[in-house]
């Protein structure tokens, strides 16, 4: 009896447990064989629908021949399906589905079956060579043997089954990681070439790669944007065309694409042979569902890629599409507004000699358009209004409208007419190829003729309102958009436009509809414009009635209406010689409103330029300094008074002291008063009379 | 370049004329008399301005007029005008008494027969 405890005790050591499986199944074999003292035994376990030998002493070839018993067949399967102990005395007239037993010669078997939990997991059975009966007790030591195995393995399945779990978990974190990584949301806000930089390192360092390489959509073909162990690619500006080589294929075809022999594939591409590449994995750039290009890696022995590096790579992809349309978006966006707030002057409508009130307003989803307006002085007092669209959106429309914005500038000031100016503009677009289509309209008002000019290029067409407020659409034949072709010939059409007149130009978004007709769209902005008095109190119901919460397009528009000049004028204006044009276009208007002949206009407008002149130059320092000039008419005599915050300086050589005597020439009147906080200087003359 | 005025300029035998248009005040005077300064060479006789096309001149560009025909003088050159008889441009010449220094003709066509 204490030889069974002992044995039993040795069967149901602790210590097994954290035997690894084999190890303990090895040692449970060799302790049983010395309790029982048996010839062979051996321990089959149930995979399936089988019983695998998995370990074995005696009879080792059942292990290394890989005997399955099936469950219910022969000794050991039947042990297991009737799930109790099976004596066989005399081997040799028994049912035996393993041919080992006999060519091993045993005699006798004793099995019994190995159960967890009510679950069969396996068959312990031990042999003799010899013919044996073995004893109840022999049985129950090994039905114990075999259930304290069953124990004993079940344990260090389960630990094996934790630690699998626990790895799996481990590897699934890591891949977690390894993802967060690369779709860091961080990321985003960089800048594109940084945002490439720092993804390619992520992808290098998660999937251990010795190159990585993202090759961008341009046109027809992928270039080579940013390059880990291949920046020979970005360096030399790899180009690949669409469907060709690999890079190109995975474009072309949208989908991964991998090569784990280069030297047999087909490679557009010889920077990757000349580097050594061996193995190449590599997954289109989707992003709104258009591929925008190729994420590849390669490595420089030959490597498989599994599936896990290959999901890995497919979501990188992904997150780093999604990262690089973002980051362009951004920075699209960053260009595109600081363009159009550099190129929409903030209008300064006093020193038009007008009063104007305009507004850009971007379309919903904030990517910009290329609409703009321009209003800017010319020669005589005239002022020029550009109102344009350029097809197309963000940072190349943006370029376009900035190209056409300085053109109309530059050939209005050299002193083109109206219709020349367009016509101009129109060949140097073409010239500069391929340009985004683009409206435009170019008006010149002529606030002393009152005219207004008007050259239209597929622009729809302004409106303007009379004095009394009546208002109409601008109707004239206008000439193709442009950029269209050099055949075009654009007019420019004169119409009356009297003091007190506005008129409103804009682009298209403020009249489209959906689903209804131009027309419709210009009667309802004519019909808004009908009775308006004031540029700014237009405009500002024009955003209210007529711009939708989330415009479609982008829109602009600019109003600019002809004051009319009451008998007392006072201006202010800064003190820089810019303001002398102004200032006497102004004057000039004025003085002809109130009856002065065109010699008068010019003699007390001189006279006035000379006073402001004075003005400008005893200003301290540049900046803020300013100065005003007021004008009163009162039955035919006219007073002019320019103030300044400065000291009078006596004049100072010849050119100086002719102002002064061209002041006193010109007028009747010439008064320079000091005071403690500047100088005023009155010139009065009578109209109608000769000056003194 | 200047928004007010513009200049082309020309040589006609001897001497090299310079047609203004626009206007001239102290904001663009500046400008003008650079202009001027580098369309003289050393081989023209003289420098004609034109100021047919002038539709505004103030002191300032008047003193530009009076330093240039100096500077002129100092390498034997001369400067001549034309000025438009009646016009808003006649009468600032005659005021500032710049006639009297700068031999003026009415017409370009006068003027280079003079030279």
């Amino acid at each position: 009896m204490r030889q069974v405890l002992e044995a039993l005790q040795r069967i149901t050591d602790a210590a097994l447990a954290f035997l690894p499986e084999e190890q303990l199944l090895q040692t449970l074999l060799q302790r049983v064989l010395e309790i029982l003292q048996v010839d062979t035994v051996a321990i089959l376990l149930l995979e399936g629908e089988a019983l695998h030998a998995r370990a074995a002493i005696g009879i080792e070839e059942e292990v290394e021949q890989g005997v399955r018993i099936p469950l219910g067949g022969g000794f050991a399967g039947r042990i297991a399906a009737e799930r109790h102990p099976i004596t066989i005395l005399d081997v040799d007239h028994a049912d035996i589905l393993n041919p080992i037993l006999r060519e091993k010669g045993i005699k006798s078997l004793l099995g019994v079956p190995l159960i967890v939990q009510g679950r069969v997991i396996g068959v312990l059975h031990v042999g003799s060579l010899t013919p044996r009966v073995f004893s109840e007790q022999e049985t129950d030591l090994l039905q114990l043997a075999g259930d304290r195995a069953a124990g004993a393995i079940e344990e260090t399945r389960a630990l094996h089954r934790e630690r699998v779990a626990r790895e799996a978990a481990e590897a699934a974190t890591r891949r977690l990681e390894a993802l967060q990584r690369v779709t860091d949301v961080a990321l985003t806000y960089l800048p594109e070439e940084e945002l490439l930089q720092e993804l390619l390192q992520r992808v290098a360092d998660t999937l251990d790669v010795d190159t990585v390489a993202i090759l961008l959509l341009e046109g027809d073909a992928v270039h080579a944007r940013a390059a880990k162990g291949i920046e020979e690619e970005v360096e030399q500006g790899v180009r690949v065309p669409l469907g060709r080589g690999f890079a190109g294929r995975i474009a072309a075809e949208r989908r991964a694409i991998a090569i784990t022999d280069i030297d047999n594939a087909d490679i557009y591409n010889p920077i990757l042979r000349d580097k050594g590449i061996k193995s190449l994995f590599g997954v289109p750039l989707v992003a709104e569902d258009e591929v925008i290009g190729v994420l590849h890696v390669g490595s420089l022995t030959p490597r498989t890629f599994d599936d896990d590096e290959r999901s890995l790579l497919q979501l990188a992809g992904e997150r780093a599409a999604r990262a690089i349309e973002r980051a362009r978006l951004y920075e699209q966006r960053h260009v595109a507004e600081v363009l159009q707030r550099r190129l929409l002057p903030g209008v300064p409508g006093e020193a038009l000699g007008l009063e104007t009130s305009a507004r850009y307003l971007p379309a919903a989803g904030g990517s910009l358009g290329g609409d703009w307006y321009d209003i800017f002085l010319l020669a005589g007092g005239r002022v020029g209004i550009v109102v344009g669209d350029v097809v197309g959106r963000g940072v190349e429309a943006a370029a376009v409208m900035a190209q056409l914005r300085t053109a109309v500038r530059a050939y209005a000031a050299d002193g083109h007419p109206p219709d020349a100016v367009v016509d101009r503009v129109n060949n140097l677009m073409l010239s500069l190829g391929p340009l985004a289509m683009t409206t435009l309209v170019f008006l010149v008002i002529d606030p002393g003729g009152e005219t207004i000019e008007m050259v239209s290029a597929g622009h729809p067409p302004p409106v303007m309102i009379d004095p009394d407020g009546t208002a109409s659409i601008m109707w004239a034949p206008g000439g193709v958009p442009l950029g269209a072709t050099t055949a075009s010939i654009y007019a420019a059409h004169t119409f009356p436009f009297p003091t007190g007149s506005m008129v409103l130009a804009y682009t298209d978004g403020l009249i489209e509809r959906r689903g209804q007709s131009l027309d419709v769209g210009l009667e309802r902005l004519r019909g808004l414009a009908d009775g308006a008095g004031d540029a700014d109190a237009l405009c500002a119901a024009i955003v209210a009635k007529l711009v939708p919460e989330a415009p479609g397009d982008d829109v602009a528009f600019l109003a600019a209406r002809v004051p009319p000049l009451a008998d007392h004028l006072s201006t202010r204006w800064q003190a820089t010689p810019e303001s002398l044009a102004p200032i006497r276009y102004l004057l000039r208007r004025w003085l002809l409103n109130r009856g002065a002949s065109e010699d008068e206009a010019f003699d007390i407008t001189v006279a006035s330029q000379e006073a402001c002149a004075n003005a400008i130059e005893h200003a301290y320092g540049p900046g803020l300094a300013d100065f005003t000039v007021a004008a009163n008419y009162d039955d035919g005599r006219v007073a002019i008074a320019v103030t300044d915050h400065g000291r009078w300086r006596a004049p100072r050589g010849d050119n100086r002291g002719r102002g002064l005597s061209l002041m006193r020439e010109l007028m009747d009147d010439v008064e320079i008063t000091q005071r403690a906080d500047g100088t005023v200087v009155t010139l009065v003359r009578t109209l109608g009379s000769a000056a003194a | 370049m200047s928004l007010l005025a513009q200049v082309v300029e020309e040589r006609r035998g001897d001497v090299v004329v310079a047609r203004v248009s626009g206007e001239i005040d102290a904001s663009n005077a500046p400008w003008l008399d650079e202009r001027l300064r580098s369309a003289i060479s050393n081989e023209a006789d003289g420098l004609l301005v034109d100021l047919t096309m002038t539709t505004y001149l103030d002191s300032a560009a008047i003193a530009l007029l009076f330093g240039l025909a100096t500077a002129l003088r100092q390498h034997q050159q001369q400067l001549s005008l034309v000025v438009a008889e009646g016009s808003p441009i006649a009468r600032m010449v005659q005021l500032t008494a710049l006639a009297e220094t700068v031999p003026t003709h009415p017409t370009l066509e006068a003027a280079l027969a003079e030279s």
